[in-house]
């Protein structure tokens, strides 16, 4: 027969309607995958017979690519399969998404920017499995013993922090941009630039765009400008980033802004970048004054709240605990101004920098100790661009549950696991590899732009993070107690973490790539594997996964933290978690649930300092809750079903989902009966507050 | 009696004084506890009690409370003995 003789119509996915045309399947077997012209004209030959023999009149393009997979499958040609795959949702899944929220990520709100980016998640997703990662890794992936993050971002690293003195040094000059913009010379224009820059990079990165000491570098800028005027660029800054739902996917930039009230010692002599791009004639240690005026102003705004009340989702704002800032004049004043802000609305991250040695924050809170090119970097900071590549996170307590109560094979399955985790960040690095070597005409041009001698992204700099998710549940299973239970519990624990951070180094020799542990937030990790491993590994897990399985919200606790749900009293918490952090480079955090409590700012101050001086925790932040109306634009204490002020109940519950706040209705099952769980520390605040008193 | 915890790893310049006060100490009975911190054992036990340089020695009782500590020092076998024997 013919290919003409068939009076079929073909419904192309270019939008258009053609005769029957069986060469064309011929052609597309042989251009994308490696079987042999003869084998693919019998394939298409057969595929024919069976359309014909259906008497179908139309039929579109990707039932005949199914059919033809069919038909590979029955040859036995497997990896052709896997070639010749059509990447695609069906009709029922894009309904459902177009109509319904996305909650995999509580930071992409719901609407038709937001469509389109989940519908590219999902394309990518698959792509990346199919054609980034090898099969093991992939499988491993899609059963839930290690979680791949941001596969729908494949295309990019993970997440980037800089300085602003690039943008005040070589101004706005982007890649394939319409218009190029010298250096700014006002500080509106300035903020300005740093707004377009992050939502830029947002676009070519999957997470967090972190900026380093952001109040020191805007210095310049305020010189002769009154405290008004100050606070007014604060405001625009806090508001600028918040209100950046026009960008990506209708999505915030998750952006962090890393603030010190000292001039850290790295940048005391750096020669300050003023209006214009050109060097002031002093260093940053002569605008310690600016530079805190900036940041004062930046925590009253976060203090006032938006225009309901509401505190700040974004920018999240990072205030750099030091040796040196308990030297440095008016920093009680400052510590009880921020802890102000994190009592009443939440915002301020406290990040413990120890010791007298230099430390940079990263992106993911990734800190690491400058060694001396570093240093030599630091004097010229705009050179200070860091980024992690990927983040793949270990399922550990499924590792528990096959090593049956063996310490050897515990350990062993750890390490292989690992291992698998190294395989994928190689796998994901070469792919990168690929796209940046195509340069400024390739997809990732903005990173490969080279205004300084070297490309903005680092490459050779770059991490690549492994995070664990459920160590507490992982030393139940083995153990029979929780991390809290008892000291041998939470030293088995650091064992394990201990383990880890040795196969860190042994990689770093080996590969010569930088993997860092990482404190993984795991926003819906830890549910997927709760909920995977209670189908694979019931009826062990039902007794061990946290939450409530009969309405399906159900999780493992996050990284090293301890059960959410224990009334374990906040400085016990912070002190036990913190035992953890010296071992995990990034994103290590201590989270005190405040609930309703709203402690005195000294009692907050109190705390932070504690925390610092007689524990090794690095970051704690604090979380109250808040009810929003929608109808009266107000905002309240604690979460509630309805509006305290004019009863309505058409409220918004808002608190810390992970990193950074949102509303509790875009959380997922897992994060939601995490929220139920947790132990607020209402007690030891009001215990605390009424002893004040009473002292 | 208290027990003795010494931290040590390969290379640090002050941890062959650390081993020769392992030896002394357990010739004198005492129960000594040698951790290699490039181990994840050692390494787990280290970030527990602080470590931070090489290298360390402690002393604790049956309910691990603290009796004496030397951080970055290798103190002489009789201080040692002093503190186990809570003389």
């Amino acid at each position: 027969m013919e290919t003409t003789d068939l009076n079929l119509f073909v419904r192309t996915s270019e939008e258009t309607i053609l005769d029957w045309d069986r060469s064309k399947i011929s052609d597309a077997l042989v251009r994308e995958t490696l079987i042999d012209s003869d084998t693919a004209n019998e394939v298409s030959r057969e595929v024919e017979k069976m359309i014909r023999k259906s008497g179908i009149k139309v039929v579109t393009a990707p039932l005949i690519r199914e059919l033809v997979n069919a038909k590979l499958i029955e040859k036995g040609l497997e990896s052709s399969r896997r070639m010749h795959t059509r990447l695609g949702m069906p009709i029922y899944d894009v309904d459902n998404l177009i109509l319904h929220p996305n909650k995999e990520n509580a930071n992409v709100p719901h609407g038709p920017e937001a469509t389109n980016l989940t519908l590219a998640e999902r394309i990518k997703k698959e792509y990346a499995l199919l054609s980034v990662f090898s099969q093991d890794v992939s499988d491993a992936h899609m059963n839930g013993d290690i979680h791949l993050h941001d596969l729908g971002f494949i295309d990019r690293p993970y997440c980037s922090g800089q300085s602003l003195e690039y943008i005040k040094k070589f101004g706005l000059n982007l890649p394939h941009s319409l218009s190029m913009a010298n250096p700014a010379k006002h500080p509106e224009v300035l903020l300005a630039h740093l707004i377009k820059f992050s939502a830029a990079l947002q676009s070519n990165f999957a997470g967090a765009i972190g900026w380093d000491a952001i109040n020191i570098f805007f210095a310049p800028y305020l010189e002769g400008m009154s405290d008004d005027e100050v606070k007014q660029l604060a405001q625009m800054l806090i508001f600028e980033f918040s209100q950046q739902a026009v960008a990506r996917g209708g999505q915030a930039i998750f952006s962090d802004i890393n603030i010190y009230w000292e001039i850290p010692k790295h940048f005391v002599d750096t020669p300050a970048i003023g209006p214009g791009g050109k060097f002031t004639g002093k260093t940053y240690g002569e605008y310690e004054k600016e530079a805190q005026r900036f940041a004062w102003k930046l925590f009253e705004i976060y203090k006032e709240g938006d225009g309901s009340g509401r505190p700040f989702f974004f920018p999240k704002p990072i205030v750099h605990i030091t040796e040196k800032f308990f030297h440095t004049p008016g920093h009680m004043d400052f510590l009880y101004h921020i802890s102000d802000v994190a009592s009443d609305k939440g915002n301020t991250y406290f990040v413990f920098d120890r010791g007298e040695t230099a430390k940079i924050s990263e992106c993911c809170r990734l800190s690491f100790k400058l060694e001396e090119s570093d240093l030599l970097d630091a004097k010229e900071p705009w050179r200070m661009r860091y980024c992690a590549l990927q983040n793949v996170s270990l399922n550990l307590p499924r590792i528990a549950y096959l090593a049956h109560g063996d310490d050897a094979k515990l350990f062993n399955l750890i390490s292989e696991r690992f291992e698998l985790a190294v395989k994928a960040h190689k796998e994901k690095r070469s792919f990168l590899e690929k796209l940046l070597s195509l340069g400024e005409d390739g997809p990732l041009s903005l990173l490969t732009m080279n205004r300084d001698g070297m490309p903005y992204l680092r490459f050779n700099l770059a991490s690549h993070l492994i995070g664990m998710v459920g160590l507490n549940e992982m030393v139940q299973i083995h153990t029979g107690e929780e991390l809290h239970d008892s000291r041998k519990a939470l030293k088995f624990g650091l064992r394990i973490i201990a383990h880890m951070n040795l196969l860190t180094d042994k990689i770093k020799r080996k590969e010569g790539i930088k993997v860092v542990l990482e404190q993984t937030p795991a926003e819906s990790t830890s549910y997927r594997f709760a909920r995977l491993d209670l189908r694979y590994f019931s009826p062990a897990s039902g007794s061990v996964v946290k939450g409530d399985i009969a309405s399906g919200e159900v999780y493992y606790t996050n990284s090293t933290h301890l059960n959410v749900k224990n009334h374990i009293n906040p400085i016990e918490r912070v002190t036990n978690e913190g035992i953890f952090h010296p071992l995990i480079e990034a994103g290590s955090i201590s989270h005190v649930w405040l609930g309703e409590a709203q402690p005195s700012k000294e009692a907050i101050a109190d705390f932070v300092i504690k925390t610092f001086k007689h524990t090794t925790n690095d970051q704690i932040a604090f979380s109250p809750e808040f009810t929003t109306c929608n109808k009266c634009n107000r905002t309240s204490r604690g979460l509630s079903d309805t509006c305290t002020y004019c009863g309505s109940g058409d409220v918004d519950g808002i608190t810390r989902i992970t990193g950074y706040f949102t509303k509790v209705s875009s959380w997922n099952k897992g994060k939601l009966g995490e929220l139920k769980d947790r132990y607020r520390n209402n007690e030891f605040f009001f215990e605390k507050q009424e002893k004040a008193v009473n002292e | 009696m208290g027990t003795v915890k010494i931290f040590y790893k390969d290379g640090c310049p002050m941890c062959p004084m650390a081993k020769r006060l392992k030896d002394n100490l357990q010739e004198n009975n005492v129960d000594v506890h040698y951790y290699n911190v490039e181990t994840a054992d050692g390494l787990a036990e280290a970030t527990f009690y602080r470590v931070l340089a090489l290298p360390t020695i402690l002393v604790e009782d049956e309910m691990e409370n603290g009796l004496g500590e030397w951080r970055g020092t290798v103190p002489k076998v009789e201080e040692v003995l002093h503190v186990v024997q809570g003389l």
